[in-house]
């Protein structure tokens, strides 16, 4: 037993942001997904939701067990305790954060869970300050990285006089944690101002908008500057909140660039995706550093790199931690299908706060 | 009018010929951009010219010999195909 806590195959990882909205899926079932197909991982996944429609919480083929955690307003006191009891029922040797909102508390107790031996790759709380979205014309400015302008916005009355004051419409109006709508008048910003304010909160940021192609990357940072298993992504696809319904892997040097950089100024630690556009002329522009990986992750598979199976190895300090190249052209198609959820499971994780799926493979949840 | 084909291809040449990805039928991707996009027989006879780095010229030669068509009517489209070309691995 204590032979296998080291060898990270027989690993049983906890995984969070299973919910799976079809236009906005966290990216927890794709981790899963990804780490179930990895040949060489035979251990448990412990699917870990927020809301007991989170679809994850019932997916017997990719986990096989499921629990109900706090919301992350609730704070890290509530998380640890919860943890704390989901650890004692079912012992934990790595759990994955895949939510943007929860990042900050898994990082406030990665040193707790530490101690109870459960293994997380994460940055640090000053490397999710650096990217954060108010502060990444700052990070960039720094590295000569180009971005486009970003403000926050407390007072929705900026919109009535932007156009004239050099902040003319389309602008994009986004949440500091997600979110970003398109607006080409003062109506529309207002709107979409109220509905980002009323969900994530102020500050609520503005950025000038870009034309040209979305550009996504995604990768783990090793902690000391390294880039490891970076894979790319254009979008072929979106829906109406913009998120990959359809893309094909690329090989765009000029972006390994940005990411390499990126990665070595922060030396940062754990999952990533970067979000880049390509404008008109061929420059690229930095959106977005997300701290965790992106919900179309199961491409890293796809191409031949698994980058949540990586995450494990070097976990587990396998630092010889070499991936094949990508193979530029791989599509994914997103589809949405239902889980049948017979009434018992959902009782249990209503009432239990979880679910034993295994015990339940080959039936509906 | 030629220098700039001149200039566009040497552009591709340089980076972006070479790694474009072909395949028997004429389907072809770009793995920088993304783009896919399907070739006639003849764009695959100029593209595989221009991949073993003939100029315009040279590829107008090539095609005028193999298809029996005056070297100018080659130069013409030869042209016309780089632009294209460029068009779509913007």
């Amino acid at each position: 037993m204590t032979a296998r806590r080291g060898d990270w195959r027989h690993w049983t990882v906890a995984v969070t942001g299973v919910n799976a909205r079809s236009d906005n899926p966290g990216p927890g079932l794709a981790v899963a997904r990804c780490l179930r197909e990895a040949p060489e991982f035979q251990g448990r996944l412990v699917g870990l939701g927020h809301d007991a429609l989170d679809a994850g919480l019932y997916h017997a083929d990719r986990f096989d067990g499921s629990c109900l955690l706090p919301y992350p307003t609730a704070g890290a006191d509530a998380l640890a305790e919860r943890l704390r009891a989901i650890h004692a029922l079912e012992p934990i040797d790595a759990v994955i954060p895949c939510l943007d909102a929860e990042l900050a508390t898994f990082v406030q107790l990665e040193p707790a869970l530490a101690g109870l031996g459960i293994r997380t790759l994460l940055p640090s709380r000053h490397q999710i300050r650096e990217r954060a979205k108010d502060n990444l014309p700052t990070l960039c400015r720094g590295l000569d990285i180009p971005t486009p302008e970003t403000r926050p916005i407390t007072d929705p009355a900026f919109f009535d006089h932007c156009a004239g004051a050099d902040w003319p419409y389309p602008l994009v109006i986004k949440g500091i944690y997600y979110d970003a709508i398109v607006v080409g008048d003062p109506i529309e910003a207002k709107a979409a101002f109220r509905r980002i304010a009323d969900q994530w909160g102020f500050p609520v940021l503005v950025q000038r908008f870009l034309a040209g192609h979305e550009v996504n990357l995604t990768a783990v940072g090793d902690g000391a500057g390294g880039l490891i298993g970076a894979v790319m992504m254009r979008k072929r696809a979106v829906t109406d909140k913009g998120k990959a319904w359809a893309g094909v892997a690329v090989q765009d040097e000029a972006l390994e660039r940005m990411a390499s950089t990126l990665v070595a100024a922060l030396r940062w630690r754990g999952p990533l995706e970067i979000e880049a556009l390509r404008d008109g002329n061929g420059r690229l522009h930095l959106i977005e550093i997300n701290p965790r990986f992106p919900a179309w992750v199961y491409l890293t598979h796809g191409v031949g790199r698994n980058l949540p199976a990586a995450l494990l190895r070097l976990l587990a300090d396998d630092r010889s931690v070499v991936l094949p190249p990508s193979r530029p052209g791989t599509m994914f198609i997103r589809h949405a299908e239902e889980l049948i959820v017979g009434l018992d499971a959902f009782e249990a994780v209503l009432t239990d706060g979880g679910l034993d799926l295994a015990s339940r493979r080959g039936d509906s949840a | 009018m030629h220098g700039d084909s001149d200039k566009r291809l040497r552009d591709l040449q340089d980076a972006r010929l070479r790694d474009l990805a072909v395949s028997p039928t004429g389907f072809a991707f770009d793995p920088q951009s993304g783009q896919s996009f399907s070739i006639n027989g003849t764009g695959v006879v100029t593209l595989e010219c221009l991949r073993e780095g003939q100029g315009i010229d040279e590829t107008a030669r090539s095609l005028a010999a193999r298809y029996g068509v005056p070297e100018e009517v080659a130069r013409s489209a030869v042209e016309g195909f780089i632009r294209q070309l460029g068009r779509y691995l913007a």
